[in-house]
């Protein structure tokens, strides 16, 4: 009897060893395909140029062949993360661009802000590493920082006008900022969000509102700029307020001498912000003040704060404004991993995307500004962005904000 | 082969698949983070990451703060916690079950959910402040957004727990030690200190080790409820990761943690097998 079942438990060890030195030894072996692509980039050069052939090949064959010769249709999956209203935005373009393009179906792997950006990142470039294409990643939504920090990896596809014709829509300078790498295919604003019972002017330049700032202390906040783009976007405003336009498109490290008179201006306001120095964590984070009428004005996105006095989150009486010139805002991002097999998809959905019809949507129901010039959009659209346009700068400053971001918690947060 | 030799190997192999889980799952990935803390700036080897933990600032000013955030929310769990069970353990009546049937709560609600209700409770313009001025009071001084608000979040968090396992240690105090003690004319300060005390010692010990790291390494509450600056070493190490995208460092922060919570293991494990060793 004891006999058996120490045979039993020994076969159970042996058992559970074997598996566990098996999967010791799968992730050595993973771990060193990682060193050895790491280190050999000629062969990922060498994969990426026969994907690259594939991909012709299968151009080819797309064009010799009539369209409509529809055998199974292609599916790719679109990696996109946000908050709930750029879910709803997808939600009703894809089911318009699947209606019109029978052939292609977008598969919508949706990611909770906060929860998932940096591991779809993660996946994308692992599976680059280990040889395994793109991860079955074929679209992925994000902001600047996953586009240069992609442009360095050497993740994304470069994007073809000839391809997607309606990139021409796009300002060029925009294109230019990502090297062709990404569609912003969207832009948020940030502008100031207050209470209008308690503010009957609201500041119309920066050097007003730090004055409305000291004549009302603890009555404004701004997030910490680590954890959203409405505290970056003051921060980098006030950073650049004395420097010329053209330094919001440098990323030269060297620029970082003149950033002292801005954190000098944002430690001096420590003082008078929420709580002396309190900045709540994320976007949402001063919203939340500004609903409980903790602080009478916030820096927010204008999607965001348009989208919750909407809803009745925000009370009826706040009110949105912006500053001149105005906070730096930012546009959304699409990128297509460089090794994606169904890159023609991507593509005409892309050109989708920035169709007029489609920017509309993103107009109407995002509450966002158009990622195309606004000469390529309707009439009635471009006449309810006037005045409102004019204020919009959006940045590229490359790892800089890291930087900033860095110093911002040791020179102002830590003060 | 002797019966001993043999039951000697079954034992070891026994001891195998457990020690192999330890392995892959905690040995491995320290000495991963380890030898990645130890990568400088050019890719060589050497402690700068270390010492920019030690020599900056912020750094050690985060670490401070994590220290004193730990040692006094250990203290005042231990104190609240003994004090609730043994109250519970010595008396009897409705508040006692009253108690019983409510300490528990706070374990089944999730930490963020605790933490945002904990925010709506503290706010300035929340609960608390709302009910203090109905009652005629004024302001109240702000408790959360900088280290109140953690500690008090630990308390919520650390004590049901903490009072379950030293409920039950206080359980184990047999009713006829306490009996005879007091026949020969113990007072309660005395019963207390050479009988009580003594016998829930080890507990106590475990309770200081689980509350200890469960502290130092939190993240959510801290997060949410903490100050800017300093943080606590999970925000930063968050933050480092996250943000700034240094691997190396925040790998050099984790390792300094795990070294920090392997003191408190080690003098856990040292009463465990000196505990053992008298007993045999």
């Amino acid at each position: 009897m004891l006999r058996k079942k120490s045979a039993l438990t020994l076969l159970t060890v042996t058992t559970v060893t074997a598996a566990l030195l098996a999967g010791c030894g799968n992730s050595n072996n993973a771990e060193n395909a990682n060193a050895g692509a790491a280190n050999n980039s000629k062969a990922n050069n060498a994969a990426a140029d026969n994907a690259a052939a594939d991909n012709a090949a299968a151009n080819a064959s797309g064009n010799a062949a009539p369209a409509n010769t529809t055998a199974d249709p292609v599916e790719f999956s679109f990696y996109f993360t946000g908050s709930e209203n750029v879910k709803n935005l997808w939600d009703t373009l894809i089911p318009m661009f699947e209606k019109d393009h029978a052939n292609i179906k977008v598969k919508e792997v949706y990611i909770p802000s906060g929860t998932g950006a940096q591991p779809t990142y993660d996946r994308i470039l692992a599976a680059k590493k280990a040889g395994k294409g793109s991860g079955d990643i074929d679209l992925y939504e994000d902001g600047l920082n996953n586009v240069t920090q992609g442009q360095k990896d050497d993740l994304w596809e470069t994007l073809d006008p000839a391809k997607i014709a309606n990139l021409a829509s796009i300002d060029a300078n925009t294109m230019k900022d990502v090297s062709n790498l990404a569609v912003p295919y969207r832009s948020s604003a940030v502008i100031l969000a207050y209470n209008s019972e308690k503010v009957q002017t609201p500041p119309k330049t920066l050097d007003e509102l730090f004055a409305w700032i000291k004549a009302n202390p603890e009555k404004f906040a701004y997030n910490d700029p680590s954890t959203g783009g409405a505290g970056s976007s003051f921060v980098t405003t006030t950073l650049y307020k004395t420097l010329p336009e053209d330094a919001l498109h440098n990323t030269d490290p060297s620029i970082e001498k003149q950033w002292d008179t801005g954190f000098n201006t944002l430690k001096d306001l420590g003082k008078y912000v929420y709580g002396k120095g309190i900045y709540p964590k994320k976007n949402q984070g001063t919203l939340d003040l500004l609903i409980s009428g903790e602080v009478d004005m916030i820096p927010a996105w204008s999607d965001m704060a348009l989208e919750q006095i909407g809803n009745g989150q925000l009370p009826a009486t706040t009110k949105l404004a912006q500053i001149t010139p105005g906070f730096t805002g930012g546009p959304t991002y699409l990128m297509v991993p460089k090794l994606s097999e169904k890159k023609d998809a991507v593509n005409e959905f892309l050109n989708f995307v920035l169709s007029p019809e489609a920017q509309s949507v993103v107009v109407t129901a995002m509450h966002g500004f158009p990622g195309i010039k606004l000469s390529n959009m309707p009439q009635d659209i471009q006449d309810s962005f006037k005045g409102v346009a004019e204020g919009f700068r959006t940045f590229n400053i490359g790892d800089l904000g890291d930087d900033i971001n860095k110093r911002w918690q040791s020179d102002v947060a830590a003060q | 082969m002797t019966k001993q030799v043999k039951m000697g190997i079954l034992g070891l192999l026994l001891v195998i698949p457990s020690f192999l889980l330890l392995f892959v799952t905690v040995v491995i990935p320290i000495a991963v983070s380890f030898k990645e803390s130890l990568v400088n700036k050019d890719g060589g080897y050497d402690l700068s990451n270390y010492k920019y933990l030690f020599t900056d600032k912020l750094m050690r000013q985060n670490i401070v703060f994590s220290l004193e955030v730990t040692v006094i929310s250990v203290v005042i769990v231990l104190i609240i916690s003994y004090a609730l069970a043994a109250y519970m353990r010595f008396n009897k009546g409705k508040l006692v079950a009253w108690i019983r049937n409510m300490y528990m709560i706070p374990i089944f609600i999730p930490s963020v959910i605790a933490t945002y209700g904990l925010i709506q409770l503290l706010g300035n313009h929340g609960w608390l402040s709302r009910w203090v001025l109905l009652l005629g009071g004024g302001e109240i001084p702000r408790i959360i957004f900088d280290m109140k608000g953690i500690i008090i979040a630990n308390l919520w968090f650390n004590i049901p727990f903490t009072t379950m396992l030293l409920g039950s240690a206080l359980a184990g105090v047999p009713d006829s030690v306490m009996e005879s003690a007091k026949d020969v004319g113990a007072g309660k300060l005395r019963l207390f200190t050479r009988f009580i005390l003594p016998l829930t010692y080890k507990t106590l010990l475990v309770a200081v080790t689980f509350v200890f790291m469960g502290v130092i390494g939190s993240f959510t509450a801290p997060f949410l409820l903490g100050p800017n600056a300093p943080q606590m070493l999970g925000v930063s190490m968050e933050q480092i990761f996250g943000v700034f995208q240094e691997k190396e460092q925040a790998s050099a922060l984790a390792f300094f943690t795990f070294l920090l919570c392997s003191v408190m293991g080690y003098f856990y494990i040292r009463s465990m097998v000196k505990e053992e060793g008298a007993r045999s």
